[in-house]
């Protein structure tokens, strides 16, 4: 319908943002087809989509910092004379497209060189200077100030004066209803439910969101008491990511960690295993304050991370799988430098087995495993250099459904045999059922540590998302307001 | 649990040693059909025995001088392409070993000649000045690696960037040392002695010392790279640098001990030419790198990191040696070896990349039916 907006919300990894790519031709469908204007479409290319008048902005800013303003708004139709640049009409069109939205930068800086807030206003005139009339904008308030962000409302509310149509994904509830006139509810990749804005409300939305069907069932190591404290952080902060953030880590106990995409979860896991440059506060193992300057010393100290992505940071992909698990534990396979090979493969042989690894023999590289059992190597990597303290991000991301079952199952028998498991997840159910207490951050704060019987979906969702809202990664609401 | 109904596959054949194994008999059959082909086409050539006189015909090719100097020749090339495959297996690249080579060379050559029998100190016993020159080859050549190495691992620059600097540095050095100008006469121990030690075979002269040395060299890498923590280092930090830092390894101490190593092959190799050769002077292995990058990327190194082999390496140079010995033994024009040279080591890399393609796929499918089976029977 022209003129109107159209909300997209939903759980991380809920698919929001693969329709939105889908829509503006950045991904091909495996199925199915949409309509524009009562026309079915099927686009297989951004430029397809941008003749149809869809147009994208993404949330994460996607354009080439190196070149300037006026290059990137122009950057699909760049005008020229038999190849060589028109200058003067790059910047005069450019111009125009800023005018037309009422932003005033130079034309001739560099991308790179603007503030996010500018460069958002950049990405949605290049998406109108091609001739959308459909506006995909993926979160995009995820990544500005909250002045910021009152602008970029506004000029959606001209837009939408102007008849062109807007699908917004976001989490900002308080946006949402602002804006939009109907909302579409998204759950693991399926249609939930669509409402009209005025006929819902923020707690019908939410349970929308996280209503699937789940039982909480009770792992076997939340029967055992747990045990010492392994991990203590206290006033951590690292400017920009997250601050002032401190929980204490037991053997046997499984903290979750939950939040939205941005709420430091990961910077905060990299911080603690060194890879943070600009961190301060103070890291206890088993009660004695360390310094940790590198994942060499984070290891040395037994902390083990398997990281958000594992095929860039995890996996030495055309590696064997054997070797992978016995990277970072070399120095104890082997007598002056010099690897014992069957001692290596015996450890391997095992971990195999312990962790039900699955692949036609350890010798295959890891690239081609599936991403459950490449999953299980990065982690058989840590337990084989006997790190007990592991730090889990997103642990069964990217893994399906059977695969997820026996890592959660792993989790459970590792925190049941003493290790000490903080456990970073966007999946609700799983930091739910696996955690002993939940750990809820947003916008670089911890926002409350739950215990077990005091969780609850809802309250989490709350929690994570935050009642108020506008929120803003600079200066990030204190928990007081909750 | 699944484990239990499917037992592991560990004693099967280890893939990875198969993969090698196949890799470089690739490499070897080539160089066999190569070698084949040079001896049936190459033509036979008469020449008259040093000894009694009497005229006898030969194969142009297939002599044993002409294999002899083949390779020699080679083992240069091959010394420091095994060193530099090192670099290339981190996911770097070393310009600065044709340079290292020469300012190696001429250190060695200035102390040789100092101490040999026209230099001014002539009356000093070879039994302490040849090992001591061996040492400062290998030494002059090691620093200038560590230095390499220095420089990518504090600076964070391109190891591109770093060696071509120090490509014109080392070599500028060796310019201001030797003054431009050639330095031999160096004790005969060392020449004829060690490197130039000469077997007499059916009346042929030859020099296994170069050919010993060059398999000692690529020995002792195959080994290192295969069983050592540091060789498996090596190929995690090229396969995945992240990953290997993520997994704590110590990326900087491994990254300068490959390009310290490359720095020693090229002192090593930087020996032999002393002694095969007699002199040395500052324009000894210009444009040396190039040959030696190239005879390691033949050999299965891959620019982007994580693969390669010694062996690959020393196979690599090899046949780069062999076309270029055939190009005359055809009778070829020599204006158009750079060309065939050229296209020979493009068509190699790509040949090997069609083969890892169809390998790994082969590999994806086993590792696939491997899972399929396996949730049959455990559903």
């Amino acid at each position: 319908m022209p003129g109107s907006c159209h909300a997209l919300v939903g759980e991380n990894g809920a698919g929001k943002s693969t329709l939105g790519k889908i829509l503006a031709g950045l991904c091909r469908p495996d199925e199915g087809h949409f309509e524009i204007d009562g026309v079915p479409r099927r686009f297989r290319s951004p430029l397809e989509a941008q003749r149809a008048g869809v147009g994208i902005v993404h949330q994460e800013l996607s354009f080439c910092p190196n070149l300037t303003v006026a290059e990137n708004i122009c950057l699909s139709h760049l005008p020229n004379r038999v190849g060589r640049m028109n200058w003067p009409e790059v910047y005069r069109q450019a111009r125009a497209c800023l005018d037309e939205i009422g932003a005033d930068c130079d034309v001739q800086e560099e991308l790179g060189r603007l503030n996010t807030g500018q460069t958002q206003m950049v990405q949605i005139a290049a998406a109108l200077a091609t001739g959308a009339r459909l506006l995909v904008m993926d979160e995009p308030t995820s990544s500005l100030s909250a002045a910021e962000s009152r602008r970029l409302e506004e000029l959606i509310g001209q837009l939408l004066q102007r008849g062109t149509t807007i699908i917004y994904v976001s989490h900002r509830m308080d946006e949402i209803f602002r804006l939009c006139d109907s909302v579409t509810v998204m759950r693991d990749g399926q249609h939930v439910a669509t409402k009209s804005i005025a006929k819902t409300d923020e707690t019908e939305l939410i349970q929308l969101m996280i209503g699937r069907a789940w039982t909480k069932f009770f792992p076997k190591h939340l029967d055992r008491p747990i045990g010492a404290e392994q991990l203590r952080v206290e006033s951590f902060s690292s400017p920009g990511k997250f601050s002032e953030v401190g929980f204490a880590l037991h053997s046997g106990e499984v903290l979750g960690v939950a939040g939205l995409v941005g709420a430091g979860r990961s910077e905060m896991a990299l911080g603690i295993f060194g890879l943070d440059a600009n961190r301060t506060g103070r890291i206890f193992v088993k009660g004695s304050e360390v310094s940790i300057g590198s994942p060499r010393e984070a290891m040395a100290l037994g902390i083990g991370l398997v990281s958000e992505d594992r095929k860039s940071q995890g996996l030495v992909l055309g590696m064997s799988c054997g070797d992978n698990v016995t990277l970072c534990s070399l120095e104890h396979l082997s007598r002056c430098g010099i690897i014992r090979l069957p001692q290596e493969r015996a450890v391997v042989a095992d971990f195999f087995s312990k962790l039900r690894i699955k692949a036609a023999s350890p010798q295959v590289p890891a690239r081609v495993l599936s991403g459950g059992n490449q999953q299980k190597l990065v982690l058989a990597k840590w337990l084989a250099r006997q790190c007990r303290i592991l730090i889990l991000d997103e642990p069964t991301r990217g893994v399906d459904v059977g695969a997820k079952a026996e890592i959660h199952q792993l989790i459970e028998e590792l925190a049941a045999d003493g290790y000490a498991i903080l456990m970073i997840s966007s999946e609700l159910p799983e930091v739910l059922n696996l955690s002993n207490r939940v750990m809820v951050m947003r916008n670089g704060r911890v926002m409350q540590i739950l215990n077990r019987v005091e969780t609850t979906e809802e309250r989490v969702m709350q929690l994570m998302a935050g009642r108020t809202g506008a929120g803003n990664t600079n200066r990030p609401t204190s928990v007081a307001n909750n | 649990m699944t484990h239990d109904e499917m037992p592991l596959r560990i004693s099967a054949p280890p893939a990875r040693r198969k993969l090698i194994r196949f890799q470089e008999t690739g490499l070897l059959g080539v160089i066999f059909a190569l070698g084949l082909a040079l001896t049936v086409f190459g033509g036979s050539l008469q020449i008259r025995q040093p000894g009694t006189g009497t005229v006898e015909t030969v194969n142009k090719f297939l002599r044993a001088d002409n294999l002899g100097m083949l390779a020699n020749n080679a083992s240069f090339f091959a010394i420091m392409a095994v060193g530099e495959a090192f670099v290339i297996i981190t996911g770097g690249i070393d310009l600065s070993v044709g340079a290292i080579y020469c300012l190696s060379a001429v250190c060695g050559a200035m102390f040789l000649s100092y101490f040999g029998p026209g230099g001014a100190e002539s009356g000093a016993s070879p039994a302490w000045v040849v090992p001591a020159a061996i040492l400062l080859c290998m030494g002059v050549g090691t620093l200038c690696g560590l230095l390499n190495g220095a420089g990518v691992v504090l600076f964070g620059i391109h190891p591109f960037v770093i060696t071509l600097g120090t490509l014109a540095i080392y070599r500028g050095v060796a310019f201001v040392m030797t003054k431009a100008q050639a330095y031999t006469n160096f004790p005969s121990l060392f020449t004829d002695g060690l490197i130039r030690y000469q077997i007499v075979w059916n009346g042929h002269a030859l020099y296994p010392v170069p050919l010993v040395i060059m398999i000692c060299v690529t020995i002792f890498a195959g080994w290192y790279l295969k069983h050592t923590v540091t060789g498996r280092h090596v190929f995690a930090i090229g396969g995945n640098e992240q990953a290997a830092l993520f997994s704590g390894l110590p990326v900087k101490r491994v990254k300068l001990k490959v390009y310290a190593f490359s720095g020693l092959t090229a002192g090593i190799a930087a020996i032999i030419m002393l002694g095969y050769y007699g002199s040395a002077s500052s324009d000894a292995g210009t444009g040396y790198e190039l040959g030696v990058i190239a005879a390691a990327v033949v050999g299965g190194a891959s620019l982007v990191g994580g693969r390669g082999t010694a062996w690959g390496a020393l196979l690599g140079a090899l046949m780069i040696q062999m076309i270029s010995n055939g190009i005359i033994i055809l009778n070829i024009d020599q204006n158009y070896s750079q060309i065939i040279i050229g296209s020979v080591i493009i068509l190699a890399v790509l040949w090997d990349r069609i083969n890892t393609t169809l390998r790994e796929r082969r590999m994806a499918r086993s590792a696939q039916s491997a899972r399929d089976s396996r949730q049959e029977i455990s559903s």
